[in-house]
């Protein structure tokens, strides 16, 4: 045993005390509170994603004569096939929702604020890296909406100024959708997109390692209380119960609502109500109330105001110090966001 | 929260999630079940006929699709083994390379089902086109049509092309739809080739060539009369001198078994006033039974062996054809097997059938056993058989008293009304009191509905347990029909003749009617009188 | 070591009683059986779905009606696997007669190499199947005649056929990629 280890040692020159320590990340008390936690569970649900993403696509062909045979014979002949798509699915779902509601709690807690501009700006990225891979991901089941869903976004990036022709040639592989698109979503969807994340997931942690989690202080918290806890074991546990209450919660929703196969794409007809995932029904409401360029265009300014925020913030507060103009922008944010999805999902067209 | 209690929500949760997988792999288990028989095999279209298939998915695309969902594709049986027709064949010509005709006989189907075929072959289904010399056939030929070419007596507006009128439609699209066609070829002379003419032998091929070089060919397709083609009647003569055609329950292009052993496909033709089974068999305890279950029935069974694929309910197939488990399972093509009466003709007859499968008229005992003994079956083999059926479900006894009433019903109709009236109607023609011509006098048409219409109702009814059609649309109508029609109209048959001179004719009719009332089961009447 | 959790909870719970100590054993054991039972348990549907469903699955194909496959000659069946499999009807010798026909008059061998499982083609010029991977060499009737097969007393394997009411079947593989 003693002799496994040394050649261990020896080969791992590794110093455990000092891997102790770089990994015990002191953790501010109020992560005591579970909702806190919020960036965790993202996380934790990517993990399900790559996990079950991987075993999918085991089964999954991505050309236009097998996709939707291929979603099918996962989702009928294969043993369990259901139930991962079902995860995969719903995890998805959960996981777009919790990377929102995770921003909305680093936003309303200042939490981006210097020097902590780089870290928003990467979840910005974050953001979009899952909002593409969603997208990219309901494109590959090659029912009715994957195809309108593809066709629809290639023809509105038209409107980005001057790359924008290139771009849906670059994303369709040709000048409309063909047979060479699938597999351009399924490159983005299934190694693109994923590694990206990875990497960003990677630079996301580092910074917030090397900054320190932004301390918040409770008046209910007395000051005696310690202001930091260890990372092993108490955080790490309290972590494994969340990440075991995400799984029972897809275990159950895939199984109470196992994900369905929509009709095979039909190029010559779209659906009477054709709608994308819930996530897009805020841009997709906001299309249709301007006109085309005027919506795309002001979307595209919307989403670099967002993530050029921190700078914004710090601007007007250098101007007008306690200034509580973050609040009341994040309010009317968050108010529009639920708003636009809420009626988009309650009319039919 | 102390560490040990995190660890304790932490094991619960994990149960939780456990318990969770759990649900799913019931779910798994349970969709298993269902689906595992759901798995198609993969048709692979056999080499002779792609270019057949690749055609004929352009041009008639539900057809091939028909074939694909039938079994015939699974085992690898295309169009070429069917439709191939050899150098001789009467309607053979050559279409893209291939030699083949366009009607399949059961002397095709033969070929790979000759059990079958030859079971078809033997019983009453296949002789269902001889219906020439019938009362039926003169009905719908002069009665409702015309035997004698007729023209149109005004025009009829936007159809300049209405020349001349086919008298014979009724029975060409009615008839014979059922009963089966004579299959024609179109002459050159305009003259109708049948089999009587290509005089085929046992192969179907025609030993009377010459009459083959008048067939009338389109690009060497022989035309067919289309009074006899399209048709897939039961008993359908074919060029190549074998009967039937199994298509009338094995609806083509699928040949689907599981249709032909649903009622439906025999309500085709047993159906309407004369033989309603169909509708005899909705009322029926069995009937019911079979709509509400008919989805647990297994229906598409390889075997659909009674016992063992299914026993919620019998269907017409149950009873007359399909194997069961008593019988090891046995399957007949013949549905006469099981019939211990046939109550086709006005007098209901017992099954006992001769080597030939004729049923016996024979009335000296002896000479009936003798020819139920030299390769005939009895009634009560027959009885059996079906006996054999029930008793899936129902004990001995009760099958039995069953059999009584079932038997009780025909002999009272036989004695009451069937022998009588026909008694009465053979006196009034013995006298010559009626002309030789069927239906041209209203007693005629009197007697038929009793015998052909209700009294078959009645029969019907009580063989296969439905008390209304035994009961009101049977013998209520049939007793209706003798007492305030028959009767009186015989007697004044009988009076018109004694006024017109013909006494004695008149007093011999009008001593079988009266010694037929003086009967004490028709006693009941005679106060009125 | 700035955080060292045994100092920690030392610090924290100053006096640990044997009892307490037992349940916080078990509550660690209970976490840990709980752990490895359900995500062991999701793992293992995982591998169920990796699993094929079925090895390979078969079914009875018609080939043909005895009279019309005169003897010598040969028919061509193609599997819903893409597999073209040759039958062939030998020839009549002395005292078989049609009436006597059996299914041991009818052949039909394998095309795969029952050594690793290559694809051997037919050479009409040395009336041989040849199988390119070792050189593994079969006569027509499928006896090796050299090579690994030979020296290992294999032949070309023979699919299943059957005969039923003058109809030749053939048990044929229903799925693969040729199809």
């Amino acid at each position: 045993m003693s002799k496994l280890t040394s050649f261990l040692r020896e080969r791992l020159p590794v110093d455990r005390a000092k891997l102790r320590e770089l990994t015990n990340e002191p953790v501010p008390h109020h992560l005591k509170h579970g909702w806190f936690c919020l960036g965790g569970t993202p996380a934790y649900r990517f993990v399900v994603m790559i996990v079950t993403g991987i075993l999918l696509a085991f089964y999954y062909e991505a050309t236009p004569t097998r996709a939707w045979e291929s979603v099918r014979t996962i989702s009928e002949d294969v043993a369990y096939g259901w139930f991962l798509r079902s995860i995969h699915r719903w995890a998805a779902t959960l996981m777009v929702a919790a990377v929102v509601l995770h921003q909305m709690r680093i936003f309303f807690t200042d939490a981006y604020r210097r020097p902590r501009e780089l870290n928003w700006l990467i979840g910005m990225g974050l953001l979009h890296c899952t909002l593409g891979a969603g997208f990219t991901g309901y494109s590959l089941v090659y029912e009715q909406l994957s195809y309108w869903g593809a066709t629809v976004a290639a023809n509105l990036t038209d409107n980005v100024p001057w790359i924008g022709a290139l771009l849906r040639r670059l994303l369709l592989g040709g000048d409309e959708y063909n047979a060479h698109t699938l597999s351009r979503f399924f490159v983005l969807h299934g190694a693109i997109l994923p590694v990206t994340m990875i990497g960003l997931i990677v630079l996301h942690v580092t910074l917030i390692r090397l900054h320190g989690i932004a301390e918040l202080r409770f008046k209910a918290d007395q000051n005696s209380a310690p202001r930091f806890f260890d990372f092993f074991p108490d955080h790490l546990l309290t972590e494994l119960a969340i990440g075991l209450v995400l799984m029972l919660l897809l275990g159950v929703l895939a199984s109470l609502f196992p994900v369905p196969i929509g009709p095979r794409v039909d190029p010559l007809l779209t659906p009477d109500v054709i709608k994308p995932e819930w996530f897009f029904y805020v841009a997709f409401r906001w299309l249709k109330l301007f006109s085309e360029r005027a919506a795309f265009a002001s979307l595209g300014a919307i989403v670099v105001v967002m993530a050029a925020w921190p700078f914004i913030d710090g601007f007007i507060r250098r101007r007008r110090p306690g200034s509580e103009a973050s609040v009341f922008v994040g309010i009317v944010a968050v108010l529009a966001i639920v708003g636009l999805t809420v009626w988009e999902a309650l009319v039919a067209h | 929260m102390s560490l040990e209690l995190k660890k304790v929500v932490i094991a619960a949760l994990g149960l939780l999630f456990l318990a969770s997988l759990v649900l799913v792999q019931k779910l798994e288990i349970d969709r298993r079940a269902v689906e595992s028989h759901l798995v198609a095999e993969p048709i692979v279209v056999p080499a002779a006929s792609k270019q057949c298939v690749d055609c004929h998915d352009q041009a008639t695309p539900g057809l091939i699709d028909h074939w694909k969902g039938s079994t015939h594709a699974q085992k690898g049986v295309g169009c070429i083994e069917c439709h191939q027709a050899e150098k001789g064949d009467a309607d053979g010509f050559d279409h893209y390379g291939a030699h083949i005709a366009a009607i399949v006989t059961p002397l095709d189907c033969g070929r790979c089902h000759p059990t079958e075929a030859q079971e078809f072959g033997a019983s009453h289904h296949a002789k269902a086109g001889n219906i020439l010399a019938s009362l039926d056939n003169l009905l719908a030929e002069v009665v409702e049509g015309s035997r004698v070419p007729m023209s149109p007596h005004s025009p009829t507006p936007g159809r300049p092309d209405v020349t001349r009128v086919n008298g014979l439609a009724s029975v060409e699209a009615g008839c014979k739809q059922c009963h089966g066609s004579k299959v024609a070829m179109l002459g050159k002379d305009g003259a109708l080739i049948t089999v009587d003419d290509l005089k085929p032998d046992a192969h179907g091929k025609p030993t009377n060539l010459a009459v083959l070089a008048d067939v009338q060919r389109r690009d060497g397709k022989p035309l067919m009369d289309s009074g006899t083609w399209p048709n897939t009647g039961l008993g359908r003569m074919n060029l190549d001198g074998s009967l039937g055609s199994c298509a009338a329950c094995h609806s083509r292009h699928d040949f689907s078994a599981r249709r032909a052993r649903q009622p439906e496909n025999c309500g085709k033709c047993h159906l309407g006033p004369d033989h309603p089974q169909k509708k005899i068999y909705e009322e029926s305890k069995h009937g019911v039974a079979y709509r509400d279950l008919k989805e647990h029935m297994n229906l598409g069974a390889k075997e659909w062996v009674l016992g063992d694929d299914y026993s919620q309910a019998p269907t017409c197939a149950t009873c007359h054809m399909s194997g069961n488990l008593r019988n090891g399972g046995k399957v007949t093509h013949d549905p006469g097997e099981r019939i211990s009466w046939t109550n086709r003709p006005p007098v209901s007859l017992a099954m006992d059938t001769d080597a030939k499968h004729a049923v016996i008229k024979e009335t000296d005992p002896e000479k009936r056993a003798a020819l139920i003994a030299d390769g005939g079956s009895s009634w009560q083999e027959k009885r059996q058989r079906m006996t054999d059926v029930c008793m899936h479900c129902h004990p001995q006894d009760y099958v039995g008293s069953f059999y009584k009433q079932y038997d009780d019903l025909v002999i009272l109709f036989n004695e009451k009304f069937a022998k009588p009236g026909q008694a009465i109607v053979a006196a009034l023609r013995g006298q010559g009191l009626l002309t030789p011509q069927e239906f041209d006098e209203e007693i005629e048409w009197t007697w038929y509905y009793p015998w052909h219409h209700e009294g078959r109702r009645a029969r019907h009814g009580a063989s296969m347990m439905a008390p209304d059609y035994t009961h009101w649309h049977g013998m209520y109508e049939v007793a209706d029909r003798f007492y305030v029609e028959l009767i009186p109209q015989a007697r004044e048959i009988a009076a018109h003749a004694a006024a017109g001179g013909k006494q004695a004719e008149a007093d011999a009719v009008t001593k079988v009617i009266d010694d037929i009332i003086a009967r004490p089961e028709h006693a009941w009447s005679k106060r009125k009188e | 070591m700035t955080h060292d959790p045994t100092a920690a909870q030392v610090t924290l719970a100053p006096t640990v009683p044997a009892r307490r100590s037992f349940f916080a054993r078990l509550a660690g054991f209970a976490m840990f059986a709980s752990l490895v039972a359900s995500y062991g348990t999701f793992a293992v549907m995982a591998g169920r779905f990796l699993l094929p469903t079925h090895s390979r699955r078969k079914a009875w194909r018609r080939v043909a009606e005895i009279g019309s496959f005169q003897p010598a000659t040969t028919r061509t069946v193609v599997a819903p696997s893409g597999e073209r499999i040759v039958v062939a009807r030998c020839a009549i010798n002395g005292a078989s007669t049609p009436a006597t026909v059996t299914v041991d008059d009818f052949v039909a061998l394998s095309s795969t190499c029952p050594h690793l499982g290559c694809q051997v083609t037919f050479e009409p010029q040395h009336q041989r199947f040849f199988c390119p991977c070792h050189n593994g060499t079969f006569a027509p009737d499928g006896r090796a005649t050299g090579g690994p097969p030979f020296e290992a007393g294999q032949s070309l394997p023979r699919y299943p056929l059957d005969l039923r009411a003058n109809l030749l079947y053939i048990e044929v593989p229903l799925d693969g990629v040729a199809g």
